[in-house]
């Protein structure tokens, strides 16, 4: 079977070539395997590996840009260390779970990079003639664009936590007054990543051009907060806060660090701010799954 | 190897599969029949990609309803349409294809380079889709359905956009697949492409079953005579059913069915002179799988 056969008739680009067809006897992973490899060549594709160098500017750029505050903390509280100025917190690790446009940025090119170009250019039929569902592809894109967001959500936090213990001055101590922060912080950034890639990826999935997913995402962003402005009016506190829909998953963020909405949050005070947070929050994440399995459920149709 | 029972698809009011029951051996089958006729719908039915309306579809003994993420497997698949990610290199694109079928990743590059070596692609692979030419994107879409070695593979229209020394190569390569382990099921409206590369035939017409068998056995059609007159083929038809012979007529065609192949030849052959028929053919069987498609189609 693998004996090379007759030669090709002439030779040049773009001749089928009749070398003989091998056999393969190798390893095969099931459907777990299949969304294995979608979810990483997705990661691949989101961080530019394996593409032009232009194509790693965006999210490499992205990363320095959400982790350059944490280093500059760090670095303030190092020259600091002796002065009283060192016992000024510039910020908190709640703060710094929403701190960051640049993850915005990153889901509104991110996601319709994952998804439109597949639909656009109609790959989906080959990727759905192999052993994945409907499910299968969403799980997988979300799971990369939340691998990634959580990846660069969480870093700096690493990066502050690690550089402020080394410069206190007795990192062991500070590690036992601020342990809560080791469970806080990353349930606070995946809560904040889930939120972003299950949005980011719905209305990608709904979208055939990068260009009109990504503007169509931060208009939401923009649109909403504006009108959770207007709802607010004087009053700097009240329920169009969850109009916003940037605002929902960092009062959600709060009620992880803080166990109740932060005072100093458009929702502080609200009565049960933090159950219609979480319900916003869910519903929102909730809309967002049922719209991306129904866009793919054409894949057994 | 593959399975139809009395099998339905239709969307909306239009039917796109009308009750089709046909068996589909191993080996190099041609899936036949004019553009609408229902092959991509019945790749997709046996890809597990869409629900049928009524009716089966089995895959190697296994129903593609069961399990068609199990059925998809063991089936590699060449879209007839453009489907390639036109920013990555056809090397990445057919390796990536191999790794959502479950093969590793590192042999997943390597059977990728041995496709698309096996296309001839192997100077090109590193190029991006983008730049392709369409014979050279039909090549890497061979090279993807390959790439998994999947039990059978269905190729839809796999030599539309060749230029003709390609097409001639690409049926060479299919017809060496079949003959293989590899099932090859290659649907195409050309039946000379079928004729040429495919021992078994599938006809199909508006969704419904022309005709099903062994492409030589449907070339020889015994016990069955053509004829083909350049006028009065009613008058000969006439005169030959006088004679006690079956015929049917279709424009100047007049077929008739002799138990006795040199009898009915004889009678043909008298009636002809005492009319004075010009007499355009004379034929005991067909001579191409169009001739089948048109003998065989209702009108």
């Amino acid at each position: 079977m693998s004996d090379p056969v007759s030669a090709p008739t002439s030779a040049g680009a773009g001749r089928v070539y009749d070398r003989g067809y091998r056999r393969y006897d190798g390893p095969r992973g099931g459907r777990r395997a299949a969304v294995q490899a979608l979810f990483l060549g997705s990661i691949r594709r989101a961080l530019g590996l394996r593409r032009s160098w232009k194509q790693k500017v965006l999210p490499w750029l992205l990363l320095a840009v959400t982790a350059a505050p944490a280093a500059v903390f760090v670095g303030v509280a190092y020259v600091t260390r002796n002065t009283p100025a060192a016992e000024v917190e510039f910020i908190t690790y709640r703060d710094y779970v929403g701190i960051s446009t640049a993850l915005l940025l990153f889901v509104a090119a991110t996601a319709p990079d994952l998804i439109c170009p597949e639909r656009r250019q109609r790959v989906l039929p080959l990727i759905f003639s192999r052993p994945l569902t409907g499910g299968d592809y969403v799980l997988a894109k979300a799971g990369a664009v939340f691998a990634v967001v959580f990846a660069f959500g969480f870093l700096p936090q690493v990066l502050l936590f690690v550089g402020q213990m080394l410069v206190s001055d007795a990192a062991l101590a500070y590690l036992r007054e601020n342990a809560e922060i080791l469970w806080q912080a990353p349930l606070s950034v995946a809560i904040l990543a889930t939120y972003l890639a299950l949005l980011g990826t719905a209305i990608a999935s709904l979208a055939s051009r990068r260009m009109v997913a990504a503007a169509a995402f931060l208009g939401l962003v923009l649109v909403s907060s504006t009108v959770s402005a207007v709802l607010l009016g004087s009053s700097s506190q009240g329920l169009g806060a969850l109009v916003n829909v940037m605002g929902i998953p960092l009062f959600v963020r709060d009620l992880v660090f803080l166990g109740h909405i932060g005072d100093d949050t458009p929702l502080g005070g609200v009565s049960s701010g933090g159950v219609l947070a979480v319900a916003c929050y869910l519903a929102v994440t909730g809309a967002c799954v049922i719209i991306l399995l129904a866009r793919y459920r054409w894949a057994e149709r | 190897m593959l399975r139809t029972e009395h099998l339905t698809k239709s969307y909306g009011s239009t039917v796109a599969i009308d009750d089709l029951s046909v068996d589909i051996p191993s080996g190099r089958v041609g899936l036949v029949g004019a553009n609408g006729a229902g092959k991509t719908t019945l790749f997709r039915l046996l890809l597990g990609l869409a629900r049928p309306t009524a009716g089966s579809v089995e895959v190697g003994g296994r129903s593609v309803a069961e399990d068609p993420v199990g059925i998809r497997a063991r089936i590699g698949y060449m879209p007839e349409h453009d489907c390639l990610p036109l920013d990555q290199s056809a090397a990445d694109v057919v390796a990536t294809l191999g790794e959502l079928a479950g093969i590793p990743a590192r042999a997943a590059r390597q059977r990728a380079s041995d496709m698309l070596d096996l296309v001839g692609l192997d100077e090109a692979r590193f190029r991006p889709v983008g730049t392709f030419s369409t014979g050279m994107r039909q090549r890497t879409k061979l090279a993807q359905a390959l790439v998994a070695d999947p039990e059978v593979v269905l190729l839809d229209e796999p030599t539309s956009g060749l230029d003709p020394s390609g097409r001639d190569e690409m049926l060479d390569l299919v017809a060496r697949l079949g003959a293989d382990e590899m099932s090859v099921v290659m649907s195409t409206h050309v039946l000379a492409d079928v004729q040429r590369a495919c021992d078994h035939v599938v006809m199909l017409d508006a969704g419904r079953l022309v005709v099903a068998g062994g492409t030589a056995d449907l070339l020889d059609t015994t016990g069955t005579i053509l004829v083909e007159v350049d006028a009065r083929a009613d008058e000969l038809m006439a005169a030959l059913t006088a004679r006690g012979l079956a015929c049917t007529m279709s424009g100047s065609r007049v077929e008739v069915t002799a138990p006795d192949a040199d009898a009915g030849l004889d009678a043909i052959r008298d009636e002809v002179s005492e009319l004075g028929l010009p007499l355009n053919t004379l034929a005991t069987r067909l001579t191409s799988l169009d001739e089948v498609f048109v003998h065989r189609t209702p009108r």
